[in-house]
């Protein structure tokens, strides 16, 4: 204990500790701006977002995000992780190209699909004008129908490489013995995808889940640089309500409480998705 | 065996080491208490003009003795640093402030009042009405203004020629008028320029299309009336939504053009018209930066049917920090900064003119229009005159409270969704006004 006590300390004072107050300051009606002000409310903070119709938008906003995204994401992954698992030339520079997104930074990334979806310049104008897709420059991230899936592709584009790896350890870790078996028993290549391929990759699905579903609820970058919340409310999702009320709005009480709703609907979510994916095959 | 022994060792002199630091800080007398008292004062900016500030700060001690401690951080973290800074304390004696801020800081109890200094009063004399007034809070001044600018109306005056227009227009109506013929002759697809996007710019942009239309967003007891439609911002709303779904003069990207972006487009060449910042027009005249530099000219703001060439003015301005007010010696010296940057220097409005020469910012002392350089500089890019009679109709806005940051989004996203078709003019203000009368309340 003694050899642990120097790690204990720094992680008590910066992990512990900031957590612990951030609870704590939550019960508060603290607000910068009003420095002498800070008054007990209990779960007031709390309950209130509940009958607040901009967080319950938000709420709503970030679910069919996340939804869209964790989806795609899945569903891309796969296809993917399944043609990587197979020989063929290229397969080894495919992978490496496939890695690009990943290690571009988030702020990075999210400036490149300001670039792509700008309506004067962007990428996407330019291209789809000269393929005669269309017949003047649109205005993609000005529309409030198409901005929440617009801004859902470019987190797909930079999180499927690493779902994707995810997807391939586990592929990887089939005995090929299993599938010589299915075989043996006459199972149709789609069988054995669907009896063998798919159960056996249960655990890496789930941490894909897991991981991006967690990654989608809390994103923020893309919603900070590309649109801040518009255009009206149509991308005003939680990250970016807690981020608008905390350092905007300086409300640390109000900001604190959300963000405890949003990890405890994180965890529940986690919680969901280790239940019925984390089953015994 | 060795390795294990090694790691072993390794640990005792860790531990051995960490108790023989942390004794000797805890043991009284080895460390060295900080100076209770400093001659020096702290100043704290936003990064802008650094180098002019700087060399006006080392001009500063040199003339007065007292040397300044000088910081900054980058506009779009200020306002959140620098509450932070007051929150804990630090160290700081004079900072730039921005009229938005200033009844949340007062309120806060931050910043100090400055009205008591005679040597800092005598200037209100020669600024503009309007820059005191957005010093001034609760009947106290707060400070001392070294930058304004206003919201201006800019036009490209080939493509107005060219349109078989001799005069820029002088109201909104006859802007769309204007705006549909060039459409109709291909000039530009959309004439006006009007960059609506999320951001600290778009409630210049909608105060002064209220202004401009004669109305007002809060009245003088600090109640919303936006929502009157005879006070104008039912009326200047309607006008942007007309413009964009019905008229089609402006872009419906405008929703997600920032003011920057905005900027860009006019000088590249895509609009007639625009709306800007009235310092955009030194690059927009500049060959090296616009494509349609020489063309760039400057009207009066367009008035609606009720309105008036009203626009919007904002400054910038030296505030003293309230730990500074409370030590006499050192609030002189403070005052002596304040005035160093927001009065005269060596007998003139030295630094006003230096941020205008170097970066094109302007000023809200009025002598600086008379003076020769300052004229020869405007007349290489503008026409001063109107520049001048522009400024003296710029007003303040009317929607800086203590609570003003809070509404502010709410606001910009009720906008945008009029825009958007979502609501209608109407009902976007009416929105804006509720949340506006309930923070009010809730102060």
């Amino acid at each position: 204990m003694l050899f642990l006590a120097p790690v204990m300390a720094v992680l008590g004072a910066v992990a512990v500790f900031p957590i612990a107050y951030s609870l704590y300051i939550s019960f508060f009606s603290m607000k910068l701006t009003r420095p002498n002000r800070t008054p007990f409310v209990g779960l007031k903070n709390y309950t209130d977002l509940l009958g607040d119709e901009a967080f319950w938008g938000a709420v709503w906003r970030t679910v069919s995000f996340s939804l869209v995204s964790v989806t795609a994401i899945a569903l891309i992954a796969l296809l993917v992780s399944l043609l990587l698992n197979q020989e063929f030339r290229g397969r080894r520079i495919l992978s490496t190209i496939l890695l690009v997104p990943w290690a571009i930074p988030y702020v990075a990334n999210a400036l490149m699909w300001k670039w792509i979806y700008d309506s004067s310049y962007g990428a996407l104008n330019g291209l789809l004008y000269q393929l005669d897709f269309i017949d003047k420059y649109m205005v993609w991230l000005g529309d409030q129908d198409k901005t929440l899936f617009l801004i859902a592709n470019a987190f797909v584009w930079k999180e499927v490489p690493l779902a994707t790896i995810l997807l391939l350890v586990s592929l990887k870790s089939i005995p090929s013995d299993l599938y010589a078996a299915a075989r043996v028993d006459g199972a149709t290549v789609w069988q054995r995808f669907v009896h063998v391929t798919l159960p056996a990759m249960k655990p890496g699905f789930m941490l894909v889940m897991i991981y991006e579903t967690m990654m989608a609820i809390r994103h923020f970058d893309l919603f900070f640089i590309l649109t801040e919340g518009g255009p009206g409310s149509a991308s005003h999702v939680l990250s970016w309500h807690i981020y608008v009320e905390t350092f905007r709005n300086l409300s640390f009480g109000s900001g604190a409480a959300m963000s405890y709703l949003l990890a405890i609907a994180t965890f529940a979510l986690s919680y969901l998705f280790i239940r019925t994916l984390g089953r015994k095959i | 065996m060795l390795k294990d022994k090694t790691r072993r060792l390794g640990r005792r002199d860790f531990l051995r080491y960490s108790a023989a630091g942390a004794g000797a800080l805890m043991a009284p007398g080895l460390v060295r208490p900080a100076k209770a008292e400093t001659a020096a004062l702290t100043m704290h900016t936003w990064s802008a003009a650094v180098d002019t500030v700087q060399s006006h700060l080392s001009a500063f001690t040199k003339e007065t003795g007292i040397p300044v401690n000088y910081g900054n951080s980058p506009w779009a973290q200020y306002r959140e640093g620098m509450v932070a800074k007051f929150v804990g304390g630090a160290p700081l004696d004079a900072m730039w402030v921005s009229d938005s801020w200033l009844p949340e800081w007062a309120e806060a109890g931050w910043i100090a009042p400055v009205d008591e200094f005679d040597s800092l009063m005598k200037y209100n004399a020669e600024a503009e009405d309007f820059c005191t007034d957005s010093m001034t809070y609760g009947g106290r001044q707060y400070g001392l203004t070294y930058y304004t600018d206003y919201m201006a109306f800019l036009y490209d005056e080939a493509k107005l020629k060219e349109a078989g227009f001799d005069a820029p227009p002088s109201s909104w109506d006859e802007l769309v008028e204007q705006s549909l013929v060039m459409k109709e002759k291909g000039i530009a697809d959309y004439p006006m320029m009007l960059a609506m996007a999320q951001e600290s710019w778009l409630i210049e942009f909608i105060s002064t299309l209220v202004y401009s239309h004669g109305g007002r967003l809060v009245d003088d007891n600090g109640m919303a009336v936006m929502q009157d439609p005879k006070e104008g911002a039912v009326e200047a709303l309607s006008w942007v939504v007309d413009a964009v779904n019905k008229h089609k003069i402006v872009s419906p990207a405008c929703v997600e053009t920032g003011e920057l972006a905005g900027l860009k487009a006019f000088a590249a060449g895509n609009h007639a018209f625009a709306m800007v910042a009235k310092y955009r027009l030194r690059m927009l005249n500049d060959p090296e930066q616009s494509q349609i530099a020489g063309h760039v000219k400057q009207a009066m703001m367009p008035q609606g049917a009720n309105g008036s060439h009203a626009t919007v003015g904002w400054m910038r301005f030296h505030g003293m920090s309230a730990q500074a007010a409370q030590d006499k010696a050192r609030a002189e010296n403070a005052a002596k900064l304040i005035e160093w940057f927001g009065g005269k220097a060596d007998g003139a409005y030295t630094f006003q003119k230096l941020l205008f020469l170097d970066i094109g910012a302007g000023f809200g002392v009025k002598p600086l229009f008379e003076d020769p350089e300052i004229r020869a500089a405007y007349d290489s890019y503008g026409d001063v005159d109107m520049i001048q009679a522009q400024q003296a109709l710029a007003r303040k806005k009317d929607t800086v409270t203590p609570w003003f940051g809070e509404w502010n989004d709410t606001n910009g996203s009720a906008w945008q969704s009029a825009i958007l078709g979502n609501v209608d003019a109407a009902g976007a203000v009416q929105k804006s006004a509720d949340l506006w009368n309930e923070l009010k309340d809730s102060y």
